[in-house]
């Protein structure tokens, strides 16, 4: 009606509810406009704060981690009032970089930063982020980037097995909205005006620890205590807990916490099995879930989980968390030489995702992923030929080598291929299930060795028992 | 300069690196058995290091300061500022020469000298510290000193401080061993064949792959460094001489290359499950004489041909 009509522009104009109701007597039901960001109304909204986003599936608020690939594998993002622990490398080479990402997208969005480290100074860390991508023009350098470094075997169209190839791509290189994940580039360092533009606050132990203090063994060690008395401090003075009405815009806290755990933080888990504040972490991973729950805040913390003596505070720890991914880099284990992982530096494992507000959980489909660090990007990818993997586990080792020939007659998409495989998958099924039957206890028969019937032998974890007949190669 | 260092000349830098341990500064974590020992190690290193001229400090507490001085000249004695902690450890003498707060307090003195310049730290051994001391607190008092030299911030251009530690192995376990292979910018892992001995050198650089080598030396008397050439190789016994290796490619019953034309066709082949515009025309149009199907079937010995339904039998 007309005068619904003339009430809804009249609402149009910054001018209060009030007015408009005066204007026209038809309906209680007032259209409210659009308000100054200043004034503090109680009325529903939807929390629009930089860099965040709701999660489609579970309503809650998230925020990028600073990969998008990484953001894509946890359903959209890290919500906001978890923790994401990042089980580190042996050799510490790539966790940092995740680490840095994560602050480097806290500054590009304008979030507050707390770091805290006992090994590094945190503006040192802060000096050493990387640099953003933000115009298009470099994004699409890279792109190409990305593309030049596919090896040729990679580019064969998959003819047989076409149904893997339609598995989405971890990397979204498409448009990707400039308000949530960005791109960094490792090569590079983050503009110093950016830094200073930013607002952070920084822990580092050795400054805030100045004499060793007695300990008692149900209580946390003192680098606990202080890292959570200072960031109870920042979350209460700048209110992202709600305590102080903030007058400008809601912002989200970042805190990155680099090494948990490791000896430089007064913690002895990784030194002694059963050492005597054993239960300092958990403890303190205890009270900072709840720190965090309780404010706009999003945590980030790496730990050397592989020096822990005591497995079940990895386990504890673990469930204490809200997101676990767990680094595994190739150097110096007998992967690096696998011809499956030539393209990788290592893999990513997705120990755990939150329920929030959820019966199951948002888990991915892919198992196998592995990450590289290119000169410029750090890209996850599914490892793509992971059928072909177990299937070799159970060839005979002349045949890897006849796949492994250029141009074979027997390569993949091939008759002779699967034909041979259906046939070598049937016997296999057959021996294993022979192997079943006949296994008895070696007491009963006494100190006779079990005959094995000849058979192809199965090539099983790497370790040839016999080789099969199907070449003639010699014993 | 050893011969095989001169005719290795393109490999310089990896033959040198034993050398150039010290260069790296940081802490370099010695690893030693009870068949490799590593103390004439940390003493070559020691002297080395004092004749290029840095500051060296000995915290001495597993051996006693002769037994450590042994074998070194005069003007390298003369160099090495030894805190011992072996004689008194625990400083009942309550003399005024011993340094309060023992090995931690003495490390820490080191830290806040003033005078620039290259330091070298020879702590002999880790292994007695770890014994002693909490392993955290090493761990703290080991990062502040080596990498004290790394904050951009400092107000006093502080030298380089090198850290050489002596760990003996077989006395931890795992824990602290780690612990401090992780904070080590160095490991050296001591080892060897026949008489030989060789050292796992691994060099963990911040934000870079670590480089792993292997050298072998062997220590003379003067305690001065010299580099060798492995053992000979010898023959690897896995593979038997008179057998050739067999080529698995020959006297196969099948082809194992495809000729050009056969890769063309292959190649060009359609798959079942490809679904091309050719196959959908062909799905849509209807084939002639496909209106009728026939079945053609024998009946055997068995079939009954009864046409009756059976279940008209039941009387339900």
């Amino acid at each position: 009606m007309a005068a619904v009509a003339t009430c809804g522009s009249g609402a149009g104009s910054p001018g209060s509810a009030v007015a408009t109701a005066s204007k026209s007597n038809v309906t209680s039901f007032q259209r409210r406009g659009p308000r100054a960001s200043g004034t503090n109304d109680s009325g529903p909204r939807l929390v629009s704060i930089a860099g965040t986003r709701p999660s489609v599936r579970n309503g809650q608020l998230l925020v990028s981690t600073g990969l998008p690939a990484l953001d894509q594998l946890l359903g959209g993002g890290l919500a906001i009032g978890t923790v994401l622990l990042i089980e580190e490398d042996k050799y510490n080479i790539y966790s940092p970089l995740l680490f840095k990402c994560f602050l480097a997208e806290g500054i590009v969005n304008g979030h507050t930063l707390l770091v805290a480290s006992a090994k590094e100074d945190p503006a040192n860390i802060l000096q050493e982020l990387p640099a953003p991508l933000l115009d298009d023009n470099s994004k699409k350098e890279f792109d190409e980037d990305v593309y030049n470094h596919k090896t040729p075997e990679s580019n064969i169209k998959m003819k047989i097995a076409w149904r893997y190839q339609l598995l989405p791509k971890m990397e979204q290189i498409g448009p990707v909205s400039s308000r949530f994940g960005h791109y960094y580039d490792a090569s590079k360092r983050i503009p110093q005006e950016l830094i200073e533009a930013s607002n952070w606050h920084g822990f580092f132990l050795p400054e805030k620890i100045s004499s060793t203090l007695k300990v008692e063994p149900w209580s946390l060690t003192p680098g606990y205590i202080k890292l959570l008395q200072f960031i109870q401090n920042i979350i209460y003075e700048e209110g992202f807990d709600g305590s102080n009405p903030q007058k400008k815009q809601r912002n989200v806290l970042r805190i990155g916490i680099q090494n948990l755990g490791s000896p430089l933080w007064g913690d002895d888990i990784c030194c002694a099995e059963n050492g005597s504040n054993s239960h300092s972490l958990t403890k303190f991973l205890y009270v900072l879930r709840g720190l965090l729950r309780t404010s706009l805040s999003a945590c980030i913390i790496t730990m050397p989980t592989h020096l822990i003596q005591n497995k079940a505070i990895i386990a504890r720890v673990t469930n204490l968390s809200d997101i676990v991914i767990g680094l595994e880099s190739f150097i110096g284990s007998e992967r690096e030489t696998n011809p499956l992982y030539k393209d990788y530096h290592g893999l990513i494992h997705i120990r755990q995702i939150p329920r929030l507000n959820n019966l199951i959980c948002d888990e991915s489909d892919v198992k196998d992923l592995a990450f590289k660090l290119k000169r410029k990007l750090f890209t996850i990818e599914w490892v793509q030929d992971n059928y072909l993997r177990q299937e070799r586990n159970i060839y005979p080792p002349g045949f890897s080598y006849l796949l492994k020939q250029k141009d074979s007659a027997w390569g993949e998409g091939s008759l002779q291929h699967s034909t041979f495989l259906m046939s070598f998958l049937a016997k296999a099924t057959a021996f294993a299930s022979r192997l079943v039957r006949h296994s008895e206890p070696l007491k009963q028969t006494g100190s006779g060795r079990i005959h094995q019937a000849a058979g192809p032998r199965l090539w099983h974890d790497g370790r040839r028992q016999e080789a099969p007949g199907l070449l003639g190669i010699p014993l | 300069v050893t011969l095989s260092e001169g005719a290795r000349a393109g490999t310089g830098r990896e033959l040198g690196m034993l050398d150039s341990l010290l260069s790296l500064g940081g802490l370099v974590l010695l690893r030693d058995s009870v068949e490799w020992e590593g103390r004439s190690l940390l003493k070559a290193l020691v002297k080395k290091s004092a004749l290029c001229g840095e500051q060296v400090h000995i915290l001495g507490c597993e051996v006693s300061e002769e037994e450590f001085r042994e074998g070194f000249d005069s003007n390298i004695n003369n160099r090495l500022v030894y805190h011992d902690f072996f004689r008194d450890p625990l400083n009942w003498s309550k003399t005024e020469e011993a340094l309060p707060g023992g090995p931690l307090g003495a490390l820490r003195a080191i830290c806040k000298r003033t005078d620039p310049g290259p330091v070298t730290i020879a702590l002999d051994s880790l292994s007695w510290l770890l014994l002693h001391l909490p392993c955290t607190t090493l761990c703290q008092a080991l990062h502040a000193v080596s990498h004290q030299d790394s904050c951009p911030g400092d107000s006093s251009p502080v030298g380089k401080v090198s850290v050489l530690g002596l760990l003996h192995e077989e006395l931890h376990g795992p824990g602290p061993v780690g612990a401090l292979s992780s904070l080590a910018q160095t490991e050296v892992t001591l080892g060897g064949t026949k008489g030989q001995a060789s050292a796992h050198i691994l060099c963990r650089r911040p934000r870079q792959r670590p480089t792993d080598q292997t050298q072998w030396f062997s220590i003379l008397p003067d305690f001065s460094l010299d580099l060798q050439e492995g053992p000979s190789v010898e023959s690897q016994p896995c593979s038997d001489p008179h057998i050739p290796p067999v080529d698995p490619t020959t006297h196969l019953t099948f082809n194992l290359h495809l000729s050009k034309k056969e890769r063309e066709a292959r190649d060009s082949l359609i798959l079942p499950f490809q679904f091309s515009s050719e196959k959908q025309q062909a799905l849509l149009r209807p084939r002639p004489g496909q209106a009728t199907s026939h079945i053609f079937y024998e009946p055997d010995a068995y079939d009954d041909l009864d046409q009756e339904d059976p279940d008209d039998d039941l009387d339900i």
